[in-house]
């Protein structure tokens, strides 16, 4: 497909090389933690140091992660530097116009390689004794290479390549595990709703500038099950921001801000919910203006264009995020139970014209960057959930995520599952899929299981 | 006297790139690089960095000089001095002359010596 390009290696034998004792790899049963039926959640998945090395283990060493926009590489050599869970990862574009991904991590004594977010490169070489490794990952170079042993063999110490990377529609995931279900699987019927941010233009998505990055106290999954399931929160949360954009200044109107919608989860973790109203729509007056709205009916069917194309919010489970409206794209990164690091890029249309992108570009800013009139609602309430979550009575009591038990259905309109609007559903389904993750031995553990 | 190889065009090398001579053209055993500086002259060096193993022609030119990829060594391009560790001994000058629109190489022949 077109749509979908992809790179598959071995996955590296060096990965587990030496045997680690058990007492490293004690996986903790999560299934009393997370009740996905009846709607509650256990605190301590937020604030356990063993479940969040867990959650390195067995989420995000084996689901599907964002990396980087196709955009971001245009001739070889052109490199971005991110992370997937905790694990440092160097992206980058081939002399054959690949898109690899490797651990950022020298293969001799470890320094982390490549210490720049972004640039242009011939050769990844460390800083600490200049071993050298080209844009295949392979090792190139070692100084004074003739007093290793006879056996040394540079083809063994290449780089640690993430050893699947798939894209769709512009955006680029990687995989820890080589027989991971393919990224478009995964994504099933989320494809639907993330079409109606990135089909919007023939021509396909960019990303503009620079990334964003800030850091915030809060667990990891206290964002990413906001952005899969939260409608909810916005006119409390977000009630002066509301007024602020809202033409009277008294806050939008009442069919508006009672709006109906849907909400879709899926079996593997993913949510999106949007209004299903023509006009709810906060969107910068020439990003509307420039939209021909009858065009994308037509092209994308009226349901998407009244539905997930309004103000939605959405997660790829388990920390990618995105807002079509103003085209944020976000990963929430893990820095321990307690931190988060907010990557987020600005995603437009690529035939805009570059007086739209900007407004596009301001707008984004203005709403959901750093300092965002939204942006700073939400981060606030995060961290107050985590600030406190460590007091033993605290920790002990469970979180409610009851909000329309079995509303879940089909409604014929909108692909797989979907609920209402203001509903936890999608948070459900997050959670379901983050514990079966969770229970389940990863491709690393195979060999010990068989 | 030694006969110079015609190694093409002017136009095959863009300012700011090179362009490797594999050894069994230049006759010396080894490959040279041809360097169209910053300056907008022509320069050649052996093209294995005298540090370790790297092409200098995948290097990074700037001005008249070369960055090594590998390590970041930096060499004259005129006068193939060793500009900066990792790298301590100079790179191999050729003389390069330019004829019309060809470029001409005189493998171990070095390249007349430059006022500063
Ligand atoms: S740690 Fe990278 S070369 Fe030694
Ligand atoms: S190989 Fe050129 S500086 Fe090391
Ligand atoms: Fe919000």
């Amino acid at each position: 497909m077109s749509d979908c390009t992809s790179h598959t290696s071995e996955a590296n034998a060096s990965i587990g090389r030496m045997s680690r004792p058990e007492a490293f790899t004690q996986n903790i049963d999560v299934s009393t933690l997370v009740d996905s039926d009846g709607g509650l959640i256990d605190r301590s998945i937020y604030t356990e140091t063993s479940i969040y090395a867990q959650e390195q283990r067995r989420i995000f060493a084996r689901s599907w992660l964002f990396l980087a926009h196709t955009s971001q590489f245009k001739k070889p050599g052109d490199f971005f530097t991110t992370f997937m869970g905790e694990d440092p990862i160097i992206v980058t574009m081939d002399k054959t116009k690949t898109i690899r991904a490797y651990l950022n991590s020298c293969r001799h004594r470890g320094v982390r390689l490549c210490r720049a977010d972004a640039g242009a490169t011939k050769m990844f070489t460390c800083t600490y004794h200049g071993w050298s490794f080209d844009l295949a990952g392979a090792l190139q170079s070692v100084p004074n290479e003739k007093a290793y042993p006879e056996d040394f063999d540079r083809k063994q110490w290449g780089l640690i390549e993430v050893p699947n990377v798939q894209s769709y529609k512009g955006l680029i995931f990687g995989n820890w595990d080589k027989d991971a279900q393919s990224l478009e699987e995964n994504l099933g019927d989320m494809r639907y709703y993330m079409d109606a941010m990135l089909d919007r233009d023939p021509e396909g998505t960019e990303v503009m500038g620079g990334v964003m990055k800030w850091t915030l106290e809060g667990n990891w999954k206290l964002a990413a099950e906001q952005f899969a399931t939260d409608w909810y929160h916005v006119n409390m949360s977000h009630a002066s921001a509301l007024m602020v954009l809202s033409p009277t200044g008294r806050g939008p109107k009442a069919e508006i801000a009672a709006t109906p919608g849907r909400q879709f989860g899926s079996e593997n973790g993913h949510g999106a919910g949007f209004p299903t109203h023509p006009k709810s729509r906060f969107d910068a007056r020439p990003v509307h203006e420039y939209y021909d709205y009858e065009a994308l009916r037509e092209r994308l069917g009226d349901a998407a264009v009244e539905g997930p194309m309004t103000t939605g919010h959405a997660t790829v489970f388990p920390n990618f995020s995105y807002l079509p409206v103003n085209g944020s794209i976000r990963v929430w990164h893990p820095k321990g139970p307690d931190k988060m690091e907010v990557w987020a890029w600005v995603l437009v249309d690529k035939s805009m014209p570059d007086e739209v992108k900007d407004a596009q570009r301001l707008y984004n800013l203005r709403t959901f960057g750093p300092s965002g009139i939204f942006e700073a609602d939400d981060g606030e309430n995060w961290s107050e959930i985590q600030a406190i979550s460590h007091g033993f009575v605290t920790n002990n009591v469970p979180l409610n995520f009851q909000m329309g038990i079995g509303s879940e259905r089909n409604d014929g309109t909108y692909p797989g599952q979907t609920s209402e609007l203001y509903s936890d559903a999608a948070g459900r389904a997050f959670y379901r899929h983050w514990s079966k993750q969770m229970n389940t031995p990863a491709w690393h553990e195979r060999t010990e299981q068989a | 006297m030694i006969n110079p190889i015609n190694i093409g065009s002017i136009d095959d090398i863009d300012e700011g790139e090179a362009k490797v001579i594999p050894s069994d053209e230049t006759g010396t055993g080894e490959d040279i690089a041809v360097f169209h500086a910053e300056d907008g002259n022509f320069y050649a060096l052996n093209d294995n960095c005298t540090h370790e193993t790297a092409s200098l022609a995948d290097g990074w030119i700037e001005g008249t000089e070369v960055e090594c990829p590998i390590h970041a060594a930096k060499f004259c391009l005129k006068k193939g001095t060793a500009l900066c560790m990792p790298a301590t001994q100079d790179a191999r000058t050729h003389k390069v002359e330019v004829s019309g629109n060809d470029l001409l190489l005189y493998p171990n022949v070095p390249a007349e010596p430059v006022e500063a």
